[in-house]
């Protein structure tokens, strides 16, 4: 069975070959889509590569595509369905990442850890604190997929509660295993002290948080997105910044990388950091471990996990 | 006819059996006529089921008990009965008076040993008192506050002939209501500018949960339950419940500093531990019910129920206070379920047995298990007094009176009465039992970190039991809780007699200050 990759130069291909001609040999690796036409049977590819008809039209015999990531919104489901072809993502390599980088945010916010540093390096030492506990706060989670329970299983020993908003709501069971509370997303706006987004881009999503949601908001609320950019307005995203005081840790943007002249750069009130929060050096090794433990798993005609179509 | 049929005539037109008791040679003569029986292995667990009983019927029970050591035996089940407002009439023998003069054995001054618990205490002097004694008994029990009344009987009385009638007893009324208080309470009420309401066990007593809620709904002031309360006092699902007011002073004034009038409805206060703080100090306190405890404030005398709905039509409207949602008690829960610490436990009870009847003896785990489980009419019992030993018994009575019920009993509290488990399958009766085991007297343990830290770990507050051996000893089957809950599932749907022991953390709780 033919297997082609395309991957972006800056990852450490040479690494990820080496690594994956074990399990798959006669696998062909590219770092651009600048090849003609190639016979394959499964296509593996990042994010960063946009799979839609004219990158299709190159493949011949293409039955599965495998895409690294947990976001697929680089790839044209429509198209792939017109010729049938699978696709499947990995939600679960990058969950724990996600997780601890939005508590991270999170902390920092609480902890007023960029001012304190500052003050020090300023040759300051503030006796005042603005500093606040975690614990007893009340944390929304929108998005209730495997990154928001994981986030959700991390803020467990914090003593918060939990809140969260689903397209699918939870049986009994598992609300009562996750500790968490199911409210519509105009309520959990309303009630949470931090909000954290892990929802899909989708037509439904797409911004998701705009001036009427944010304005539901408590003043000062600790807003954080490591999902997707165009979840939402940042227009009105940077208003709610200004006027409502809302604090805002944004991973992900809605152009990448950030345009220079955005006003989220020049905000006291945001922590930025580059799409990036599933990026580490231990969810890298997961994501490579997963997508080949998948294709595999397609190649000797098992079912493949993770089964987007 | 003799003494002996009039007494088994009295006890069954006045509805008031089985007899409960633990029989000597003293009382064989007064069983002669008696054909409901309920045999207990000690003295005292006969008050003990007689007063679960008798609470949930809401109408007096009986209980025999052998002479001066059994009714010595059952002092604390007495004044347990008499804290929990239960119409008890408890009996006992007492020796042949032809030669009391000589002070025989079992012999003793009875009615002087119950007399500080009972709200009546007779010895019989002539056959002929029977029937008017055994009448007062019965009316006294159930008039207001409701409480154990006790009849001493004489040997040589039983097998003598009397000429007697037995009717069934006339209708006590409890319908109290003081019609001019209500105006003056509606006064108060409505010149106040944040009351609060306190509700206590009376109110479930006298069956009158909807008129509270009904009440709070149009007052729209936030409403506390009794401290230490031994019965539901309100529905804790209502949008207007605050919570239970914590026992100790100091606490309860912090919790009702903001309020300038504080209602006290069917309510009481039972205080503990002792703080150096008055109760109460700047409050305008209004307490309207039954038990006249009279320990505060302007106090009225009415039935809640009645005094409820006399009152409501009166009324205005002084706030619109909604219970914040608890967010954290879930995530609560979740942590708890690591390691199957207290909340996650008794959340896990409430949501295995729902709608049932609560006897809580739990004692270190209490708190947790009433707030989980919640309020509803005749659907939690706990011992007043907080005496331990209470629960078994009252749980077994509650279920011979028909309701679902369950039991949550610490390992400590589970060996005070054992033996009632004996009485459970000699009779049927489907107890349900959830020992909840930690190895010590953990309500100990907490305290002394409080206050003697240096006892905290002492040896002397901890034990180990066996606790399944003993209880498959009395041919009740029993298991252990394993994370998959299926013995709570089992627990709730078998018809035998059963337990299900709970290993908890042995960790000491922070309960006091």
């Amino acid at each position: 069975m033919d297997v082609v990759a395309i991957l972006p130069e800056f990852l450490p291909v040479e690494r990820i070959k080496e690594a994956a001609l074990s399990v798959l040999p006669d696998l062909q690796i590219f770092t651009d889509t600048s090849f003609d036409q190639v016979r394959a049977d499964v296509l593996i590819v990042t994010t960063f590569t946009k799979v839609d008809d004219n990158l299709l039209s190159k493949f011949q015999g293409l039955k599965f595509i495998q895409v690294a990531s947990t976001g697929y919104d680089n790839v044209d489901i429509d198209a792939l369905r017109a010729k049938g072809i699978m696709l499947s993502n990995i939600p679960v390599a990058n969950k724990e990442s996600v997780a601890e980088h939005v508590l991270s945010m999170v902390l920092s916010f609480l902890k007023d850890q960029r001012f304190l540093d500052r003050e020090i390096r300023e040759g300051r030492w503030p006796l005042l604190t603005r500093s606040f506990d975690l614990m007893g706060k009340t944390f929304g989670i929108v998005g209730f997929g495997a990154i928001g329970k994981k986030l959700a299983e991390r803020l467990i020993p914090f003593e918060v509660g939990i809140v969260y908003t689903d397209i699918r709501r939870l049986s009994e069971d598992e609300e009562e295993l996750y500790g968490v509370t199911f409210l519509p997303l105009d309520e959990l706006v309303k009630v949470s002290d931090i909000i954290s987004v892990h929802v899909p881009l989708t037509e439904n999503t797409k911004g998701m948080f705009n001036s009427d949601i944010f304005q539901k908001m408590k003043d000062g609320c600790i807003f954080i997105n490591t999902s997707r950019g165009e979840v939402v307005v940042e227009s009105d995203l940077v208003l709610a910044i200004k006027k409502k005081g809302i604090r805002a840790g944004i991973d992900v943007f809605s152009s990448e990388p950030v345009d220079p002249e955005s006003e989220l750069l020049s905000l006291e009130n945001t922590i930025l950091s580059p799409h990036i929060a599933g990026v580490t050096l231990e969810s890298q090794e997961r994501f490579i471990k997963e997508t080949m433990s998948n294709v595999l798993r397609y190649t000797q005609g098992i079912e493949p996990l993770y089964r987007v179509i | 006819m003799r003494v002996s049929e009039l007494f088994g005539r009295l006890v069954k037109e006045y509805g008031v059996g089985p007899l409960f008791g633990n029989p000597g040679s003293t009382e064989v003569p007064l069983l002669q006529h008696i054909d409901d029986y309920i045999l207990t292995l000690h003295d005292s667990l006969s008050v003990g089921m007689a007063d679960g009983y008798s609470q949930y019927r809401g109408y007096p029970s009986i209980v025999n008990l052998h002479a001066m050591p059994g009714v010595a035996n059952s002092v604390a089940f007495i004044q347990t009965a008499a804290a929990n407002h239960s119409p008890v009439i408890v009996t006992a023998g007492q020796q042949d008076y032809r030669h009391m003069v000589y002070d025989p054995l079992l012999s003793g001054n009875l009615v002087g040993l119950v007399s500080g618990f009972v709200k009546y205490a007779y010895e019989i002097k002539s056959p002929e008192d029977v029937s008017v004694a055994f009448d007062r008994a019965f009316r006294i029990s159930t008039s207001p506050p409701r409480g154990p009344v006790f009849i001493s009987f004489p040997m040589n009385f039983i097998d003598e002939e009397i000429h007697s009638d037995v009717k069934k007893p006339d209708r006590v009324s409890t319908d109290i209501v003081d019609t001019s208080a209500v105006e003056i309470i509606a006064e108060r009420i409505n010149e106040s500018q944040n009351p609060a309401i306190i509700f206590g066990a009376e109110i479930d007593e006298y069956d009158a949960m909807d008129e509270a809620l009904r009440f709070s709904e149009k007052i729209g002031c936030p409403v506390f339950s009794e401290p230490l309360g031994s019965r539901a006092s309100f529905p804790t699902e209502s949008r207007r419940y605050a919570g239970e007011l914590l026992p100790a002073s100091a606490l309860m004034n912090l919790t009702l500093a903001e309020f300038d009038l504080l209602l006290f409805i069917g309510a009481d206060i039972t205080i503990y531990p002792y703080l150096n703080t008055p109760l109460l100090p700047s409050h305008r306190l209004i307490f309207v019910g039954l038990n006249g405890s009279m320990r505060l404030g302007e106090n009225y005398i009415s039935n809640p129920k009645h005094f409820l709905r006399s009152i409501l039509p009166l009324v205005k409207k002084k706030g619109d206070y909604l219970k914040k949602p608890d967010f954290s008690r879930r995530t609560r829960i979740a942590k708890a379920r690591e390691r199957m610490e207290t909340e996650y436990v008794s959340h896990a009870i409430a949501k295995h047995f729902p709608r049932f009847t609560l006897v809580d003896e739990s004692i270190s785990n209490s708190e947790a298990i009433r707030s989980e489980f919640g309020y509803r009419p005749r659907g939690y019992f706990t011992a007043k007094t907080g005496q331990l030993g209470w629960g078994l018994p009252a749980h077994t009575g509650i279920t011979m009176a028909g309701a679902r019920s369950v039991l949550v009993i610490g390992d400590g509290s589970l060996m005070y009465s054992i033996q009632t488990l004996w009485t459970a399958v000699r009779y049927g009766i489907p107890v349900k039992i959830i020992v909840l085991r930690n190895g010590g007297y953990n309500i100990l343990r907490s305290y002394s970190k409080s206050f003697y830290p240096s006892l905290a770990n002492a040896e002397f507050f901890k034990f180990g039991i066996d606790a399944e051996r003993i209880i498959e000893s009395y041919g009740v089957n029993v298991k252990v809780l394993d994370r998959d809950l299926k013995a709570f599932e089992w627990l709730r749907d078998t018809s035998e007699p059963a337990a299900v022991i709970v290993d908890m953390p042995e960790d000491i709780p922070d309960l006091f200050l």
